[in-house]
Protein backbone atom coordinates (compact mmCIF):
# COMPACT_ATOMS: atom_id res chain seq x y z
CA UNK A 1 0.00 0.00 0.00
CA UNK A 2 1.33 3.44 -0.93
CA UNK A 3 2.34 5.58 2.02
CA UNK A 4 -0.26 8.24 1.23
CA UNK A 5 -3.03 5.62 1.27
CA UNK A 6 -2.12 4.30 4.70
CA UNK A 7 -4.34 5.16 7.56
CA UNK A 8 -3.12 4.94 11.13
CA UNK A 9 -4.68 4.86 14.56
CA UNK A 10 -2.20 5.81 17.27
CA UNK A 11 -3.00 4.03 20.52
CA UNK A 12 -1.40 4.87 23.87
CA UNK A 13 -1.89 2.11 26.41
CA UNK A 14 -0.91 1.08 29.92
CA UNK A 15 1.81 -1.08 28.40
CA UNK A 16 3.12 0.72 25.37
CA UNK A 17 2.41 2.45 22.08
CA UNK A 18 0.54 0.64 19.31
CA UNK A 19 0.35 1.88 15.75
CA UNK A 20 -2.66 0.34 14.01
CA UNK A 21 -2.41 0.49 10.25
CA UNK A 22 -5.28 0.25 7.82
CA UNK A 23 -6.65 1.91 4.73
CA UNK A 24 -9.22 4.60 4.25
CA UNK A 25 -11.98 1.98 4.13
CA UNK A 26 -11.36 1.72 7.87
CA UNK A 27 -12.49 -1.89 8.13
CA UNK A 28 -9.25 -3.91 8.03
CA UNK A 29 -6.42 -3.31 10.43
CA UNK A 30 -2.90 -4.49 11.06
CA UNK A 31 -1.32 -4.14 14.49
CA UNK A 32 2.19 -2.71 14.68
CA UNK A 33 4.70 -1.30 15.10
CA UNK A 34 4.59 -1.58 18.89
CA UNK A 35 6.96 0.44 21.07
CA UNK A 36 7.64 1.52 24.65
CA UNK A 37 6.64 -1.90 25.98
CA UNK A 38 5.72 -1.74 29.64
CA UNK A 39 5.45 2.05 29.87
CA UNK A 40 2.30 4.07 30.44
CA UNK A 41 1.60 6.05 27.28
CA UNK A 42 -0.78 8.88 28.10
CA UNK A 43 -0.77 10.45 24.65
CA UNK A 44 0.53 9.73 21.17
CA UNK A 45 0.13 12.35 18.47
CA UNK A 46 1.07 12.84 14.84
CA UNK A 47 2.52 16.18 13.81
CA UNK A 48 0.44 17.21 10.79
CA UNK A 49 3.12 19.72 9.74
CA UNK A 50 5.82 17.06 9.53
CA UNK A 51 4.44 13.84 7.98
CA UNK A 52 5.88 10.79 9.67
CA UNK A 53 6.71 12.58 12.90
CA UNK A 54 5.01 11.23 16.01
CA UNK A 55 5.40 12.24 19.65
CA UNK A 56 4.65 10.00 22.63
CA UNK A 57 4.21 10.92 26.28
CA UNK A 58 6.02 7.98 27.88
CA UNK A 59 5.50 7.69 31.62
CA UNK A 60 7.16 5.17 33.90
CA UNK A 61 7.47 4.69 37.63
CA UNK A 62 10.90 3.24 36.88
CA UNK A 63 12.35 5.96 34.65
CA UNK A 64 10.15 8.92 35.23
CA UNK A 65 8.52 10.71 32.30
CA UNK A 66 10.13 10.80 28.86
CA UNK A 67 9.14 12.53 25.67
CA UNK A 68 9.88 10.30 22.71
CA UNK A 69 9.75 11.15 19.03
CA UNK A 70 9.59 9.05 15.90
CA UNK A 71 10.41 10.28 12.40
CA UNK A 72 9.14 7.18 10.59
CA UNK A 73 5.56 6.60 11.72
CA UNK A 74 6.57 4.77 14.87
CA UNK A 75 9.03 2.24 13.43
CA UNK A 76 11.79 3.64 15.64
CA UNK A 77 11.70 6.11 18.51
CA UNK A 78 14.24 8.36 20.19
CA UNK A 79 14.13 10.03 23.56
CA UNK A 80 14.15 13.79 23.03
CA UNK A 81 14.59 16.41 25.69
CA UNK A 82 12.09 16.12 28.52
CA UNK A 83 11.44 19.30 30.47
CA UNK A 84 12.01 19.16 34.21
CA UNK A 85 10.89 21.14 37.18
CA UNK A 86 14.11 23.10 37.80
CA UNK A 87 14.47 22.68 41.53
CA UNK A 88 17.86 21.11 42.01
CA UNK A 89 21.27 22.67 42.54
CA UNK A 90 22.17 25.14 39.82
CA UNK A 91 18.63 25.51 38.53
CA UNK A 92 16.29 28.15 39.82
CA UNK A 93 13.22 26.90 41.65
CA UNK A 94 10.10 26.82 39.58
CA UNK A 95 7.94 28.08 42.41
CA UNK A 96 8.50 31.21 44.39
CA UNK A 97 10.74 30.20 47.30
CA UNK A 98 10.46 33.69 48.78
CA UNK A 99 6.86 32.93 49.59
CA UNK A 100 6.79 30.58 52.60
CA UNK A 101 3.26 29.49 51.77
CA UNK A 102 4.41 28.06 48.47
CA UNK A 103 4.04 24.28 48.42
CA UNK A 104 7.15 22.16 48.26
CA UNK A 105 7.93 21.71 44.57
CA UNK A 106 7.14 18.32 43.20
CA UNK A 107 9.13 16.69 40.43
CA UNK A 108 7.66 16.33 36.99
CA UNK A 109 5.39 13.34 37.39
CA UNK A 110 3.67 12.50 34.14
CA UNK A 111 3.45 13.93 30.64
CA UNK A 112 -0.18 14.30 29.59
CA UNK A 113 -0.57 16.19 26.35
CA UNK A 114 1.64 16.94 23.38
CA UNK A 115 0.21 19.57 21.06
CA UNK A 116 1.93 20.45 17.78
CA UNK A 117 1.84 24.22 17.34
CA UNK A 118 0.06 26.36 14.78
CA UNK A 119 0.61 25.62 11.09
CA UNK A 120 2.53 28.90 10.77
CA UNK A 121 4.99 27.75 13.49
CA UNK A 122 6.23 24.44 12.11
CA UNK A 123 8.80 23.75 14.84
CA UNK A 124 6.66 24.73 17.83
CA UNK A 125 5.29 22.08 20.18
CA UNK A 126 3.45 22.50 23.48
CA UNK A 127 3.61 20.01 26.32
CA UNK A 128 1.25 19.69 29.27
CA UNK A 129 2.40 17.84 32.36
CA UNK A 130 1.75 17.02 35.99
CA UNK A 131 1.98 19.03 38.28
CA UNK A 132 -0.05 21.56 36.23
CA UNK A 133 2.85 22.58 34.02
CA UNK A 134 3.03 23.98 30.50
CA UNK A 135 6.13 24.04 28.31
CA UNK A 136 6.84 25.25 24.80
CA UNK A 137 9.49 24.03 22.41
CA UNK A 138 10.46 25.88 19.24
CA UNK A 139 12.73 23.08 17.97
CA UNK A 140 10.36 20.11 17.81
CA UNK A 141 11.04 19.03 21.37
CA UNK A 142 14.83 19.30 21.54
CA UNK A 143 14.56 21.96 24.25
CA UNK A 144 11.75 23.38 26.37
CA UNK A 145 10.86 26.70 27.89
CA UNK A 146 8.48 26.80 30.87
CA UNK A 147 5.48 29.11 30.56
CA UNK A 148 5.51 31.25 33.74
CA UNK A 149 1.94 32.48 33.32
CA UNK A 150 0.85 28.96 34.30
CA UNK A 151 3.90 27.43 35.98
CA UNK A 152 4.31 30.37 38.36
CA UNK A 153 0.67 31.42 38.47
CA UNK A 154 0.05 33.26 41.77
CA UNK A 155 -3.00 31.12 42.54
CA UNK A 156 -1.35 27.76 41.97
CA UNK A 157 -0.67 27.15 45.64
CA UNK A 158 -4.42 26.63 45.92
CA UNK A 159 -4.55 24.22 43.00
CA UNK A 160 -5.14 20.60 43.96
CA UNK A 161 -4.69 17.46 41.90
CA UNK A 162 -7.61 15.39 40.66
CA UNK A 163 -7.71 11.61 40.92
CA UNK A 164 -5.45 11.31 37.88
CA UNK A 165 -3.00 13.85 39.25
CA UNK A 166 -2.39 17.53 38.65
CA UNK A 167 -2.68 17.12 34.91
CA UNK A 168 -2.46 19.85 32.35
CA UNK A 169 -4.18 17.75 29.74
CA UNK A 170 -5.75 20.01 27.15
CA UNK A 171 -3.93 22.48 24.88
CA UNK A 172 -5.77 24.04 21.94
CA UNK A 173 -4.42 26.60 19.48
CA UNK A 174 -6.84 28.81 17.58
CA UNK A 175 -6.35 27.93 13.88
CA UNK A 176 -6.90 31.62 12.97
CA UNK A 177 -4.53 33.08 15.56
CA UNK A 178 -1.50 31.25 16.98
CA UNK A 179 -1.34 33.57 19.99
CA UNK A 180 -4.77 32.44 21.19
CA UNK A 181 -4.22 29.38 23.34
CA UNK A 182 -6.70 27.46 25.46
CA UNK A 183 -5.78 25.12 28.33
CA UNK A 184 -7.53 22.54 30.48
CA UNK A 185 -6.16 21.68 33.95
CA UNK A 186 -7.63 18.98 36.15
CA UNK A 187 -9.34 20.33 39.27
CA UNK A 188 -8.49 23.89 38.18
CA UNK A 189 -10.47 24.47 34.98
CA UNK A 190 -9.95 26.09 31.60
CA UNK A 191 -7.88 29.16 30.70
CA UNK A 192 -7.42 31.33 27.62
CA UNK A 193 -4.45 33.35 26.48
CA UNK A 194 -4.68 36.05 23.81
CA UNK A 195 -0.97 36.86 23.86
CA UNK A 196 0.82 33.63 23.05
CA UNK A 197 0.96 32.42 26.64
CA UNK A 198 2.27 35.57 28.30
CA UNK A 199 -0.91 35.70 30.35
CA UNK A 200 -3.84 33.36 30.93
CA UNK A 201 -7.32 34.11 32.18
CA UNK A 202 -9.72 31.52 33.69
CA UNK A 203 -12.76 30.70 31.54
CA UNK A 204 -15.11 28.60 33.61
CA UNK A 205 -18.28 30.69 33.85
CA UNK A 206 -21.33 28.47 33.88
CA UNK A 207 -19.48 25.27 34.79
CA UNK A 208 -20.59 23.52 37.94
CA UNK A 209 -18.12 22.42 40.63
CA UNK A 210 -20.34 19.99 42.56
CA UNK A 211 -17.50 18.94 44.86
CA UNK A 212 -16.77 22.46 46.21
CA UNK A 213 -18.69 24.59 48.72
CA UNK A 214 -18.90 27.36 46.10
CA UNK A 215 -20.57 25.59 43.18
CA UNK A 216 -19.57 28.22 40.60
CA UNK A 217 -16.05 29.43 41.47
CA UNK A 218 -13.75 31.24 39.06
CA UNK A 219 -11.44 28.21 39.10
CA UNK A 220 -11.56 24.77 40.70
CA UNK A 221 -13.79 23.04 38.16
CA UNK A 222 -12.43 19.67 37.16
CA UNK A 223 -12.34 19.82 33.39
CA UNK A 224 -11.74 16.40 31.86
CA UNK A 225 -11.34 17.27 28.20
CA UNK A 226 -12.21 20.00 25.68
CA UNK A 227 -12.27 19.97 21.89
CA UNK A 228 -12.75 22.74 19.37
CA UNK A 229 -15.42 22.74 16.69
CA UNK A 230 -13.97 22.28 13.20
CA UNK A 231 -16.03 25.02 11.52
CA UNK A 232 -16.36 27.56 14.30
CA UNK A 233 -13.14 27.97 16.33
CA UNK A 234 -15.07 29.97 18.93
CA UNK A 235 -17.15 26.89 19.76
CA UNK A 236 -15.90 24.23 22.16
CA UNK A 237 -17.33 21.05 23.64
CA UNK A 238 -16.35 20.21 27.18
CA UNK A 239 -16.58 17.08 29.28
CA UNK A 240 -16.24 18.16 32.87
CA UNK A 241 -16.57 16.36 36.16
CA UNK A 242 -19.64 18.55 36.53
CA UNK A 243 -21.26 17.57 33.23
CA UNK A 244 -21.18 18.13 29.46
CA UNK A 245 -20.98 21.71 28.17
CA UNK A 246 -20.76 23.86 25.05
CA UNK A 247 -19.55 27.42 24.53
CA UNK A 248 -19.84 29.61 21.42
CA UNK A 249 -17.85 32.62 22.59
CA UNK A 250 -14.28 31.45 23.17
CA UNK A 251 -15.18 30.00 26.55
CA UNK A 252 -16.59 33.25 27.95
CA UNK A 253 -19.72 31.42 29.04
CA UNK A 254 -20.44 27.68 29.12
CA UNK A 255 -23.89 26.09 28.78
CA UNK A 256 -24.61 22.69 30.21
CA UNK A 257 -26.01 20.37 27.55
CA UNK A 258 -25.78 16.98 29.23
CA UNK A 259 -28.72 17.16 31.59
CA UNK A 260 -31.14 15.37 29.23
CA UNK A 261 -28.85 12.34 29.48
CA UNK A 262 -29.26 12.13 33.26
CA UNK A 263 -25.81 11.36 34.59
CA UNK A 264 -23.61 13.37 32.19
CA UNK A 265 -20.31 12.37 33.69
CA UNK A 266 -17.49 11.18 31.45
CA UNK A 267 -13.93 11.89 30.41
CA UNK A 268 -13.55 12.07 26.65
CA UNK A 269 -15.10 14.13 23.88
CA UNK A 270 -14.38 14.50 20.17
CA UNK A 271 -15.72 16.57 17.30
CA UNK A 272 -15.22 15.59 13.66
CA UNK A 273 -13.94 17.83 10.87
CA UNK A 274 -16.45 16.39 8.40
CA UNK A 275 -19.44 17.19 10.60
CA UNK A 276 -19.00 20.54 12.36
CA UNK A 277 -21.53 21.17 15.05
CA UNK A 278 -21.41 17.56 16.23
CA UNK A 279 -19.65 16.25 19.29
CA UNK A 280 -19.30 12.71 20.57
CA UNK A 281 -19.36 11.84 24.27
CA UNK A 282 -19.21 8.53 26.12
CA UNK A 283 -21.39 8.89 29.18
CA UNK A 284 -20.11 7.08 32.26
CA UNK A 285 -21.58 6.33 35.64
CA UNK A 286 -20.28 9.08 37.93
CA UNK A 287 -19.35 6.67 40.69
CA UNK A 288 -18.30 3.52 38.87
CA UNK A 289 -16.60 5.40 35.99
CA UNK A 290 -17.81 2.83 33.45
CA UNK A 291 -20.74 2.78 31.02
CA UNK A 292 -23.57 2.56 33.49
CA UNK A 293 -26.23 1.28 31.11
CA UNK A 294 -24.49 -2.08 30.78
CA UNK A 295 -23.38 -1.62 27.18
CA UNK A 296 -21.10 0.46 25.00
CA UNK A 297 -22.73 3.67 23.85
CA UNK A 298 -21.68 6.92 22.21
CA UNK A 299 -23.92 9.98 22.39
CA UNK A 300 -23.87 12.51 19.57
CA UNK A 301 -24.63 16.16 20.34
CA UNK A 302 -26.13 18.14 17.45
CA UNK A 303 -25.33 21.72 18.32
CA UNK A 304 -27.58 23.33 15.72
CA UNK A 305 -30.67 21.36 16.75
CA UNK A 306 -29.59 21.09 20.40
CA UNK A 307 -30.47 17.41 20.44
CA UNK A 308 -28.87 14.17 21.50
CA UNK A 309 -28.74 10.90 19.59
CA UNK A 310 -27.48 7.44 20.53
CA UNK A 311 -25.05 6.10 17.95
CA UNK A 312 -24.77 2.47 19.03
CA UNK A 313 -27.63 -0.01 18.98
CA UNK A 314 -28.31 -0.66 22.68
CA UNK A 315 -27.00 -4.04 23.65
CA UNK A 316 -24.77 -4.45 20.61
CA UNK A 317 -21.71 -4.49 22.86
CA UNK A 318 -22.81 -5.45 26.37
CA UNK A 319 -20.42 -4.69 29.19
CA UNK A 320 -19.13 -2.02 31.53
CA UNK A 321 -16.53 0.01 29.63
CA UNK A 322 -14.29 2.77 30.93
CA UNK A 323 -13.10 5.51 28.55
CA UNK A 324 -10.45 8.04 29.49
CA UNK A 325 -9.98 11.68 28.52
CA UNK A 326 -7.98 10.92 25.37
CA UNK A 327 -10.02 7.83 24.64
CA UNK A 328 -12.26 9.26 21.89
CA UNK A 329 -11.02 10.51 18.53
CA UNK A 330 -12.38 11.30 15.08
CA UNK A 331 -10.67 11.37 11.71
CA UNK A 332 -10.91 13.91 8.91
CA UNK A 333 -12.73 11.75 6.37
CA UNK A 334 -16.34 12.15 5.25
CA UNK A 335 -18.25 10.39 6.71
CA UNK A 336 -16.19 10.76 9.84
CA UNK A 337 -14.59 7.80 11.52
CA UNK A 338 -15.07 7.60 15.27
CA UNK A 339 -12.59 5.72 17.45
CA UNK A 340 -13.09 4.82 21.10
CA UNK A 341 -10.49 3.03 23.22
CA UNK A 342 -11.46 1.52 26.55
CA UNK A 343 -9.66 1.00 29.82
CA UNK A 344 -10.04 -2.74 29.27
CA UNK A 345 -8.33 -2.65 25.89
CA UNK A 346 -11.13 -2.72 23.32
CA UNK A 347 -10.83 -0.36 20.35
CA UNK A 348 -14.22 0.45 18.82
CA UNK A 349 -14.32 1.92 15.31
CA UNK A 350 -17.16 3.40 13.32
CA UNK A 351 -16.16 4.15 9.71
CA UNK A 352 -19.41 6.01 8.98
CA UNK A 353 -20.11 8.60 11.68
CA UNK A 354 -21.64 6.12 14.09
CA UNK A 355 -23.96 4.17 11.78
CA UNK A 356 -21.96 0.94 12.11
CA UNK A 357 -19.47 -0.15 14.74
CA UNK A 358 -16.81 -2.83 14.87
CA UNK A 359 -14.08 -3.85 17.24
CA UNK A 360 -10.50 -3.86 16.03
CA UNK A 361 -9.73 -7.59 16.39
CA UNK A 362 -6.97 -7.21 18.90
CA UNK A 363 -7.00 -7.13 22.70
CA UNK A 364 -4.91 -4.11 23.70
CA UNK A 365 -3.71 -3.34 27.19
CA UNK A 366 -5.89 -0.72 28.88
CA UNK A 367 -6.12 2.24 26.51
CA UNK A 368 -5.24 5.76 27.64
CA UNK A 369 -5.32 7.59 24.33
CA UNK A 370 -6.48 7.27 20.74
CA UNK A 371 -5.56 9.66 17.94
CA UNK A 372 -5.17 9.57 14.19
CA UNK A 373 -2.06 9.62 12.07
CA UNK A 374 -1.91 11.24 8.64
CA UNK A 375 -5.68 11.41 8.23
CA UNK A 376 -6.29 12.26 4.57
CA UNK A 377 -8.38 15.35 3.96
CA UNK A 378 -12.05 14.48 3.70
CA UNK B 1 37.57 3.02 44.09
CA UNK B 2 34.05 1.62 44.10
CA UNK B 3 32.75 -1.12 41.85
CA UNK B 4 29.37 0.00 40.53
CA UNK B 5 26.93 -2.48 39.01
CA UNK B 6 23.74 -1.45 37.21
CA UNK B 7 20.87 -3.74 36.31
CA UNK B 8 20.20 -4.57 32.68
CA UNK B 9 17.50 -1.90 32.35
CA UNK B 10 19.78 0.88 33.54
CA UNK B 11 22.61 -0.36 31.36
CA UNK B 12 20.49 0.80 28.43
CA UNK B 13 21.30 4.35 29.54
CA UNK B 14 24.71 3.85 31.19
CA UNK B 15 27.75 1.61 31.33
CA UNK B 16 27.36 -1.82 29.74
CA UNK B 17 29.48 -3.51 32.40
CA UNK B 18 31.04 -2.79 35.77
CA UNK B 19 32.03 0.84 36.36
CA UNK B 20 34.81 1.98 38.72
CA UNK B 21 34.26 5.36 40.38
CA UNK B 22 35.37 7.32 43.39
CA UNK B 23 32.85 9.06 45.64
CA UNK B 24 32.26 9.74 49.35
CA UNK B 25 28.47 9.46 49.28
CA UNK B 26 25.71 7.90 47.20
CA UNK B 27 24.73 11.37 46.01
CA UNK B 28 28.24 12.12 44.77
CA UNK B 29 28.50 8.69 43.22
CA UNK B 30 25.31 9.31 41.25
CA UNK B 31 26.59 12.77 40.29
CA UNK B 32 29.75 11.18 38.89
CA UNK B 33 27.82 8.45 37.13
CA UNK B 34 25.45 10.93 35.50
CA UNK B 35 28.33 13.19 34.52
CA UNK B 36 29.93 10.30 32.66
CA UNK B 37 26.66 8.93 31.26
CA UNK B 38 24.28 11.86 30.74
CA UNK B 39 21.42 9.64 29.60
CA UNK B 40 21.24 8.32 33.16
CA UNK B 41 20.24 11.77 34.43
CA UNK B 42 16.78 11.69 35.98
CA UNK B 43 16.43 7.96 35.39
CA UNK B 44 17.74 7.00 38.85
CA UNK B 45 16.80 10.22 40.67
CA UNK B 46 14.12 12.75 39.91
CA UNK B 47 15.02 16.40 39.54
CA UNK B 48 14.61 17.02 43.29
CA UNK B 49 17.46 14.58 43.87
CA UNK B 50 15.32 11.83 45.39
CA UNK B 51 15.70 8.23 44.25
CA UNK B 52 12.89 7.22 41.96
CA UNK B 53 10.20 5.07 43.46
CA UNK B 54 11.41 1.69 42.28
CA UNK B 55 15.17 2.25 42.37
CA UNK B 56 17.12 0.36 45.01
CA UNK B 57 20.70 1.23 45.93
CA UNK B 58 22.69 -1.48 47.73
CA UNK B 59 25.88 -0.48 49.56
CA UNK B 60 28.01 -3.57 50.08
CA UNK B 61 24.82 -5.58 49.84
CA UNK B 62 22.68 -3.44 52.16
CA UNK B 63 19.63 -1.66 50.70
CA UNK B 64 19.86 2.00 51.76
CA UNK B 65 17.05 3.25 49.50
CA UNK B 66 14.46 3.50 52.27
CA UNK B 67 16.86 4.62 55.02
CA UNK B 68 19.79 6.96 54.48
CA UNK B 69 19.23 7.07 50.70
CA UNK B 70 21.42 9.38 48.68
CA UNK B 71 23.00 10.77 51.85
CA UNK B 72 24.59 7.43 52.69
CA UNK B 73 28.36 7.87 53.23
CA UNK B 74 30.63 5.56 51.27
CA UNK B 75 33.62 5.21 53.58
CA UNK B 76 35.32 1.83 53.34
CA UNK B 77 32.74 0.64 50.85
CA UNK B 78 33.66 -1.62 47.94
CA UNK B 79 30.53 -2.38 45.93
CA UNK B 80 27.43 -0.49 44.87
CA UNK B 81 24.50 -2.19 43.14
CA UNK B 82 21.80 -0.04 41.58
CA UNK B 83 18.76 -2.16 40.79
CA UNK B 84 15.03 -1.95 40.34
CA UNK B 85 12.61 -3.53 42.75
CA UNK B 86 10.02 -6.03 41.64
CA UNK B 87 6.96 -3.95 40.92
CA UNK B 88 4.19 -3.35 38.47
CA UNK B 89 1.24 -5.24 37.10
Amino acid sequence: MAEREKFRILVGTRKGTYIVEGDTGRRRWKIGPVAHEGAEIYHVVADPRNPGTLFAAVNSDFWGPMLQRSRNWGKTWQEVSTPLTPVKKDRQPLFNDADPTTPVPRPLRNLWRIEPGHASEPDTVYLGADPHLLFRSTDLGQSWVPIPAINEHPARKGWSPGAGGACLHTILIDPREPKRIYLGLSAVGTFRSEDGGTSFRPTNKGVLAPFLPDKHPETGQCVHHVVQDARDPDTFYRQDHGGMYVTHDRMERWTRIGKPLGDDFGFGVASPRAAPGRAYFVRLDGMARVTGDGHFQVHEWNDAKRTWRKLVRPGAFPGHYGVQREGIATDDLDPAGIYVGTTTGQLFVSPDAGRNWQLVPFQFPGIHSVSLGNPPAG
Amino acid sequence: MLDVHLDSWLREFGPRGKERLEADSVEHLLDALEEKYPRLRFKIRDETGRLRRYVRVFVDGEDVSGTTGVETPLVGVQTIDILHSIAGG
